[in-house]
């Protein structure tokens, strides 16, 4: 009796026993690298292969800003499609229009004011190369991107594509006045200098935050932005005793908010009716049912609300309006460029970011050493952040 | 008769086997076409079968025009950039290459190109052979780079809509030759296409 007590005392002695001499198992820590690009391309290798796209464009961002447009030039490549190809439908996308799946599992593309962004850095980059046409065909692309906007008044209203599209044909001895005429119209009271084709040294600038997308609606089948943020209203470049304030161009936040609604807005909103139906269904059959389930008298009846109280119940759960609110989230809230005519040579170049009042924000403050070569533009990318 | 099933069976496979079109998008993973092929992949841009078909046209409408086809001699063309003026970002040697090619290879020695964007390099190599650096030198009589009788160029101009009913992009391409001496369009030619399509509703 002693016996039968103690042995399962032993076996639990000897299994702690055991396992505190069991070695930990230890995990060597992951090499990270402060090279924000390499860690880049390791979250695009994780990435699922729906979302490739968007890690490659973020990736891709870094890469401009930190000064590797070969980085930066094959991931831009990687993750858009040729400047014609047309989006094909393929399983994925089936996927994102059946009412099972939610809209995010179709291969990421973006919204029409990131397929803009991406030809816009896409086009800097070739202009970067020496390849000012090629830039230019790549800002007309980025400003087609925005004519699938609703409302007429915001089709192709980006203000600096029309004016870089301008600038590249004055410097190459072509009218850009068309161009120049549609940035004027589209920039309202923001006024834009005169193109100046002797500017050798042309400054590309963005501040901020980007918008954000989120679900909205009763079940989350919209698309809503929460707006971007930037304190910035003039940027001030300073280089060679030359000095130029110029204003902000573009915001992004008005950019995706004036888009309007997508075609797949329509099927995320039969997929939300039949989810609502579903649960209205389920909340009305589920409860009586259960209820006249308790009486002999009604239990045949009740089963039967019950029944189909379930598979609505069911339905409701199943289908996935939810929208797509995958987001380029390191893009800027604003846009603005300078050009400056500088001899060959280094040149520190000094950008101070403005507040409304004009003061500069001291913390925003960058400095930038540009090599300017005789015969072909140099062309830079500074951000506030 | 034992063999019925069998033959059947074989007859089958191979007749799915036959109705896999390698244009698809479910065929091979990899499939080999001609250049004038439009693949499954095609879009609204400058394509390979846009630049087989136009360049091989406008070779056969240089050698038929009158300046090259009477010309005493070998008339000296160089070729010069092509002005892109349309939304699709494109190589702006491609086009003019492929035309000298499709000449050199039809013209039985008609024309005469000439190497002007490696001009870098053969001055330097010229140099060298005059400075006696590398031997040659002996055989240089003055310069004898030659000017151009006639210069090929090229301007893509097009016209870019899209909405929510879809994509159109029509590209105008027009190849010039032009007497550099008098400034003279000796021969002109010109083609157009227009393409349509939409995006699968889920990117609309």
């Amino acid at each position: 009796m002693k016996f039968a007590t103690a042995s399962p005392l032993l076996c639990l002695l000897f299994t702690l026993w055991m396992t505190a001499c069991q070695t930990p198992d230890i995990q060597p820590a992951p090499e990270y690298s402060d090279d924000l690009v390499v860690e880049g391309k390791r979250l695009i290798a994780q990435a699922p292969r729906q979302d490739k796209n968007l890690w490659r464009l973020r990736v891709g961002l870094i890469a401009l800003k930190q000064n590797q447009p070969t980085e930066a030039r094959a991931l831009f490549d990687a993750a858009m499609p040729a400047a014609g190809q047309i989006l094909q439908t393929d399983a994925s996308t089936r996927m994102a229009q059946s009412l099972f799946s939610p809209e995010n599992v179709k291969g990421f593309h973006g919204e029409p004011y990131e397929r803009a962004m991406g030809w816009f850095y896409r086009g800097l980059i070739y202009w970067m190369d020496g390849e000012p046409t090629n830039a230019r065909a790549c800002f007309r692309t980025a400003q087609l991107m925005d004519a699938l906007a609703e409302k007429q008044q915001y089709r192709a209203d980006w203000v600096i594509l029309d004016y870089l599209d301008g600038f590249i044909s004055a410097k190459l001895d072509k009218d850009g006045s068309a161009a120049l005429q549609r940035a004027r119209e589209h920039a309202g009271d923001t006024d834009l200098p005169d193109y100046n084709p002797a500017a050798n040294t042309l400054v590309v600038l963005q501040t901020g935050f980007g918008p954000v997308k989120k679900s909205g609606g009763d079940v989350g089948e919209a698309l809503v932005y929460d707006a971007g943020h930037s304190d910035v209203a003039q940027i001030r470049i300073t280089a060679a005793g030359q000095t130029v304030t110029t204003p902000v161009f573009d915001n992004l936040t008005l950019q995706a908010s004036t888009r309007g609604s997508r075609a797949m807005d329509l099927i995320l909103a039969r997929k939300a009716n039949v989810k609502k139906v579903g649960d209205t269904i389920g909340d009305i059959g589920t409860v009586p049912g259960v209820v006249l389930v308790d009486y002999e008298e009604t239990r045949d009846a009740g089963l039967a609300l019950l029944g189909v109280g379930l598979v609505g119940k069911f339905i409701g759960n199943s289908v996935e309006p939810r929208a797509d609110t995958r987001t380029w989230n390191n893009l800027p809230q604003h846009l603005s460029f300078a050009a400056l005519q500088l001899s060959a040579g280094e040149h520190p170049v000094t950008v101070d970011f403005l507040d409304t009042t004009g003061a500069a924000l001291p913390d925003r403050k960058k400095s930038v050493l540009l090599t300017v070569q005789a015969g072909r533009d140099t062309v830079v990318l500074v951000a506030d952040r | 008769m034992k063999n019925v099933p069998a033959i059947l069976i074989t007859a089958a496979l191979l007749g799915v086997a036959a109705c896999t079109n390698v244009n698809s998008p479910n065929g091979p993973s990899v499939t080999e076409l001609r250049p004038s092929e439009r693949g499954f992949v095609a879009g609204l841009g400058i394509e390979s079968q846009d630049l087989v078909t136009i360049s091989d046209k406008m070779a056969r409408g240089i050698l038929g025009a009158e300046p090259i086809a009477n010309a005493q001699g070998k008339p000296v063309v160089v070729l010069e950039p092509i002005d892109n003026d349309t939304r699709f970002p494109i190589d702006q040697d491609i086009f003019l290459t492929r035309i000298r090619v499709a000449l050199t290879g039809n013209a039985n020695g008609k024309i005469q190109f000439v190497a002007r964007e490696h001009i870098d390099k053969l001055e330097r190599e010229r140099d060298l052979k005059t400075s006696g650096q590398v031997t040659g030198g002996e055989k240089v009589q003055g310069n004898e780079f030659k000017g151009a009788d006639y210069i090929l160029t090229g301007t893509f101009k097009a016209i870019s809509s899209r909405g929510a009913a879809g994509a159109s992009d029509y590209v105008l391409y027009t190849f010039q030759l032009i007497n550099p001496n008098n400034t003279d369009i000796v021969w002109e030619g010109f083609h157009e296409i227009k393409k349509q399509g939409k995006d699968d509703v889920t990117y609309r």
